[in-house]
């Protein structure tokens, strides 16, 4: 089912079980969850709200472990990695995009997209390089020493996907990435997303709720009630095998 | 490491509660620098006055100079006591003194106080730390002339140079000032001994004797030669103890300021520890972010134990700059009987226990809150807003 060129693994989900505990309430989450992601897949997650979409992308981007099963992704196996680990991990395998953006407010784009930079051993010199490069990819250089509240929702979101991929990370994960852009600036960071996936190979998960972005994906899950309901290979997909 | 500037800026941000928070640190500091300063300058008073072989004979029973009589003719018998140190003329470091309490305006009108007038003879002068004359001159014998130090001066009336000071209708010239190392002398109006004995209409009575021994072991013996004579019923006191025991009264009220600093103290930490709870509260999904970006929980730590320390130490840095105008400012405190002058003294310790406090302040206060921080659960933090 995955593309033809399929390269490495890189998420591996098996039987995984997610329960939140709240006061003696157990809440099941996730089911028996199954999923394989190879190098340079580009996952749309899709199903109602309150589902588990965010969960799993949670569990497969190593911000929560598992309750039964296993997430491996790029190597390491989450369920049984410390905290210390975890952030580790995280900093140097995924980049993440989220539906508010979340850039720090009182940084500029430039050092927004520095930050995650900061935990790596690069110099100042390759830093800039580094940080100029990915505002390059989102097409803002320009407006670097600008401050998040300086720029609109849609340029907000690209300066936060140059922090995603300015580590250059295996995975890219998304949680409704275009929630909060109209159709335009929602257009315009679908075609980035596509432009990560085609031109730097990055796998990408995706939560939406947008048919129109998940088609753009080369997969779409249905989670419905914890369950991973249908597989549904996407138009683009169908496209790319043609 | 998450970089200094994302706390400075949330700082400068927020910048009413930062005010409002450093202007409540920098108030504390400012205070509890002001009661070092002043503490640091009464001991310091106090140390330079008392002589480590100096001793202060006193008639049997008297606890102060005030209350001691003694015959002028057993308090020069003294001077030839072996053991006494000699000053460079071969004479021995013995004064004889006569000590008596004056009620005196202040100046401006500020009610009165008692003043200490001393009369004594020029060997008194080697016994006392530093002693200069710093304007106009030293008094002539026999001519009721007095002198005394600049502080006193501006505070008393009729102590400046060429006023003129009554002691029982006899009038005694200002014609000096003199400086003694800041030590009690400073605080006293001095003058010849026999001019004062003839004013007062004593002239077989003085108070004490103040001597310096050549040795510890010296001074000691003395102390035991003099209390144990049955003919002289004297008691040798070591100085140091006896300006000790004469600022117990100063110190009471020393460690009452400090019980009140301590209030204060918790009271801005509190301030602080508040401004950094609401701080982490309204940041929840920005740490949750950091947390997401790989930054480990260690530096989450640091960040607002970091935020919270600058937070604090910009208090102490204006608390500190605002005690500098004291610097130097003379006050009294009430002894016993009269009162002793002294000045403020900020020096690097004293200027650096309110760093300190500034620091643990922000340590002590910002440590819950950045605790907290550290705690919250990515997944919620996330969700916050
Ligand atoms: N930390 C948590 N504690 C308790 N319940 C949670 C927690 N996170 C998610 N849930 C619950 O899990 C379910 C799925 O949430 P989520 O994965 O956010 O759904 P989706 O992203 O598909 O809307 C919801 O019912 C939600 O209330
Ligand atoms: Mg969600």
């Amino acid at each position: 089912m995955s593309n033809s060129n399929a390269g490495e693994t890189v998420v591996v989900v098996r039987e995984v079980c997610k329960e939140f505990r709240r006061d003696q309430l157990t809440i099941p989450v996730l089911s028996g969850i199954n999923l394989q992601l190879s190098e340079g897949d580009y996952l749309a997650l899709m199903g109602p709200s309150g589902s588990g979409k965010t969960t799993l992308l949670n569990l497969i981007a190593g911000l929560d472990r598992p309750t039964a099963g296993d997430v491996i992704v790029c190597g390491q196996n989450l369920g049984q990695s410390s905290e210390g680990e975890l952030a580790k991990w995280r900093s140097r395998h995924v980049g993440f995009i989220f539906q508010m953006y979340n850039l720090i407010p009182v940084l500029t784009a430039y050092e927004n997209v520095e930050l995650p930079l900061t935990l790596t051993s690069l110099s100042r010199r390759q830093r800039d390089d580094h940080v100029k490069a990915a505002l390059e990819v989102v097409g803002l250089q320009d407006r670097m020493d600008h401050y998040p509240r300086q720029l609109s929702g849609g340029q907000e979101q690209r300066v936060a996907i140059a922090r995603a991929i300015v580590t250059d990370p295996t995975l890219l994960v998304a949680d409704e990435p275009t929630g909060d852009l109209d159709a335009k600036s929602a257009g315009e960071i679908l075609e980035l997303l596509h432009r990560l996936n085609t031109e730097f190979r990055k796998t990408i998960v995706m939560v939406t709720h947008d048919p129109n972005a998940a088609a753009r994906a080369r997969r779409i899950l249905h989670l419905e009630k914890g369950l991973l309901v249908s597989e549904v290979v996407s138009s683009r997909a169908k496209e790319s095998v043609q | 490491m998450i970089p200094a500037k994302y706390n400075l800026r949330n700082l400068r941000v927020r910048w009413m509660t930062t005010l409002l928070t450093v202007v409540s640190t920098g108030l504390v500091v400012w205070a509890s620098v002001l009661c070092f300063g002043l503490t640091d300058g009464l001991q310091y008073a106090l140390k330079v006055t008392g002589h480590e072989l100096d001793l202060i004979v006193l008639r049997k029973g008297a606890t102060d100079e005030i209350g001691s009589g003694i015959e002028q003719k057993v308090a020069r018998e003294i001077a030839s006591l072996p053991g006494i140190a000699k000053n460079e003329q071969g004479q021995p470091q013995c004064s004889v003194e006569f000590v008596t309490i004056l009620t005196k305006p202040r100046r401006n009108s500020g009610g009165t106080v008692n003043l200490i007038v001393r009369g004594l003879e020029s060997i008194g002068r080697t016994l006392r730390p530093g002693f200069r004359i710093v304007q106009g001159r030293d008094i002539e014998p026999g001519k009721f002339e007095a002198m005394t130090s600049r502080s006193m001066a501006a505070r008393f009336e009729n102590l400046a140079i060429g006023e003129k000071i009554e002691v029982n209708r006899q009038y005694f010239e200002i014609v000096g000032y003199y400086e003694a190392a800041g030590s009690a002398a400073e605080s006293e109006v001095w003058t010849d001994l026999r001019d004062l004995t003839i004013a007062r209409k004593t002239p077989a009575a003085v108070s004490a004797v103040c001597l310096r021994a050549e040795s510890p072991e010296q001074r000691d013996a003395l102390t035991t030669v003099l209390a144990k004579d049955k003919r002289f019923q004297l008691n040798a006191i070591r100085e140091t103890k006896y300006f000790e025991d004469q600022m117990n009264q100063a110190n009471a009220v020393q460690y009452i300021g400090y019980i009140i600093a301590g209030f204060l103290i918790f009271g801005a930490m509190f301030a602080a520890a508040n401004t950094m709870y609401a701080a982490v509260a309204s940041r929840a999904r920005e740490i949750g972010t950091l947390r997401a970006l790989g930054f480990p929980q260690g530096s989450i730590l640091l960040s607002f134990l970091f935020e919270s320390v600058v937070l604090c130490s910009l208090g102490g840095l204006i608390g500190c700059l605002g005690t500098l105008p004291f610097n130097g400012l003379s006050t009294g405190t009430a002894n016993q009987f009269s009162e002793i002058t002294f000045s403020f003294r900020f020096g690097p310790r004293v200027l650096a226990q309110g760093v300190m406090l500034a620091l643990v302040m922000g340590l002590l206060g910002g440590l819950l809150p950045a605790i907290r921080a550290v705690r919250l659960n990515i997944i919620t933090a996330l969700r916050e807003r």
